[in-house]
């Protein structure tokens, strides 16, 4: 392929959703085209960064919980204020049966929602924990939806490496002249 | 109640989603630290092009710091370290700018430039959202002044070793074959740079790199290139490797020297199937406290897991590595690194990225010429 491939083919590419000769031309085209494959990478981190932002806010479970309590609390107090009937009645009625079933089962409920629920950005610290990355805008320390980046967009050529838990990119600030060394650390 | 909640809950996400973007108030948006004893005192900073946005349930915030320093000590300064905090967004992670390679007089001032951007929560708190200070200050002759909490000592030192290097490798090139064989080994440089393979990794400390890899896990050995001059020699290494993902590397060395060692380094370069090789990374010894007497053999090893890929995620399935000594810490503080000539002979360059003061010094023969250049070995 001489020329570049537009940016929808390129944005196809990042998101997997070319087909195979396609994908296979536009692989050739990006083996030799540094700036196809840093909009490729930028492509992809946008991709991220969505699916991310559109992550539902989180519930506070431990709010919620208590304040069903509270409205079950309610609705036996509320029963109680209907007066006392015979208790060979009340124990032998199936409609109080099922009452005391559906209480049973809110109260279940209530207990299992009080319990301290991890947040989303904690379930995937157990998955993964935190992140080392580099794309095309610079490298990056990520947990959870939470990101820490060092961008190098004054630079010509940026030359990245891992070191343990380090990870380091390296370039000349085209405004500056200095070589600038950013690195990025996961504890 | 519940339902008055939860329609709060509603119209916070839609004004999420409305929110534009904004400007960021420097004075409470970046907070910065040197001591009282600094040998650079900071003259001012511009925060100027700094912007936050909202999207979705997370704020985005591009913060553009431009520093400017005066070197207010007595000694010329080669290189900086500033460490930069952000714990609200990352609790567990950190970042530093270096800015190696300098040449900086007494009294004279110069920038330092720190680009970042944070994605966090919307219901964030209200300290500062970054906090910068000063973890290094290397001299001309090696002195260092700072808490060297990110071991900048050790970095600055190891770049300013291969500056020497590389200045004095360019200079007899100038003396033996003149300004064209300078403007030959400019171009030559250039070329590897431009030609050297990339590979894109991704680094998770402990655990693995992605939740399940459908390739079956296996141990892979490593091959060693070896330096005749190296004060530590590897003798075995292995890593876990599964499809594109290598985990836990553990590399057995030796004290091939008559001084004690407390920080070796590995060079670490991935094969993929196709028999092509790339610069993967290194590394480091782990252990703070690593003392190897002469003679001795210790391990250099690390709990991470690394993941390969390249051209935008294509993965790169391993089938072979190899290791070499790129960088030794005796305990005196001093430090060596391989020479050109060993690097020639091993042909890393091709796979090596050059040095810094090697990427400044082309870059400068890119953009202003062989003179600028020639003037700036003069310096030295």
């Amino acid at each position: 392929m001489s020329s570049h491939p537009n940016q929808e083919r390129l944005a196809l590419f990042a998101s997997g959703d070319l087909g195979r000769l396609t994908r296979w031309t536009v692989e050739r085209h990006l083996h030799r085209c540094a700036d196809c494959r840093r909009d490729v990478s930028d492509f992809s981190e946008l991709r991220s960064e969505l699916s991310q932002s559109l992550e539902l806010p989180e519930l506070r479970w431990s709010q919620l919980g208590p304040e069903m309590k509270a409205n079950i609390r309610l609705g036996l107090a509320a029963g109680e204020c209907v007066g006392p009937r015979p208790a060979s009645h009340l124990l032998l009625s199936p409609r109080v049966l099922a009452a005391c079933a559906s209480l049973l089962l809110l109260v279940a409920a209530s207990l299992l929602l009080e319990r301290p629920m991890p947040s989303v950005n904690e379930a995937r610290h157990v998955q993964e924990g935190a992140i080392l990355e580099a794309s095309g805008s610079g490298i990056q320390v990520k947990e959870g939806g939470q990101a820490l980046m060092l961008l190098n967009s004054r630079a010509h050529d940026v030359n990245v490496m891992a070191s343990g838990g380090t990870m380091r990119a390296r370039y000349v600030d085209a405004d500056t002249g200095n070589v600038t060394i950013n690195n990025v650390y996961v504890q | 109640m519940f339902s008055s909640r939860l329609a709060g809950l509603i119209l916070a996400g839609a004004l999420a989603l409305r929110a534009q973007d904004m400007p960021l108030d420097p004075h409470s948006s970046v907070r910065i630290n040197l001591p009282d004893s600094s040998p650079v005192t900071l003259l001012s900073t511009n925060v100027g092009e700094s912007r936050a946005s909202a999207r979705g349930g997370a704020m985005v915030i591009d913060l553009k710091m431009q520093l400017s320093l005066r070197n207010s000590g007595s000694q010329r300064i080669r290189g900086i370290t500033l460490l930069v905090l952000s714990q609200e967004v990352t609790p567990g992670g950190k970042a530093s700018v270096a800015v190696p390679s300098l040449d900086v007089a007494p009294d004279q001032a110069f920038p330092v430039r720190i680009d970042l951007r944070l994605l966090r929560p919307l219901q964030a708190g209200s300290g500062p959202l970054v906090e910068v200070s000063l973890d290094g200050v290397l001299f001309e002759g090696f002195q260092f002044y700072g808490p060297n909490r990110l071991n900048s000592r050790r970095s600055m030192t190891i770049w300013e070793m291969e500056a020497e290097r590389d200045r004095k490798h360019f200079k007899s090139v100038l003396a033996a074959n003149g300004p064209e064989g300078l403007r030959r080994e400019m171009l030559e440089s250039l070329a590897f740079q431009a030609a050297r393979p990339r590979i894109d990794v991704r680094v998770s400390r402990g655990g693995r790199a992605v939740a399940s890899a459908a390739s079956p896990e296996r141990l892979a050995q490593f091959a060693f290139l070896k330096f005749p001059d190296s004060p530590v020699e590897p003798v075995g290494g292995w890593v876990e490797v599964a499809g594109n993902e290598a985990r836990g590397p553990n590399i057995e060395v030796l004290n091939s020297s008559g001084r004690p060692v407390r920080y070796v380094e590995i060079g670490w370069i991935v094969k993929d199937r196709q028999g092509r090789e790339f610069m993967a990374g290194s590394v480091p010894a782990a252990d703070k406290d690593m003392y190897l007497p002469s003679g001795q053999r210790g391990h250099v090893l690390q709990d991470t897991a690394l993941r390969f890929s390249r051209n935008g995620g294509e993965p790169v399935a391993i089938a072979g590595m190899t290791g070499f000594v790129s960088e030794v810490e005796y305990a005196d503080g001093k430090v060596w690194v391989p020479n050109r000539s060993s690097l020639v002979n091993a042909q890393l360059l091709r796979l090596l990225a050059p040095s810094p003061e090697e990427q400044r010094l082309t870059d400068l023969y890119r953009t202003k010429g062989l003179a600028a250049v020639m003037a700036e070995l003069r310096k030295f």
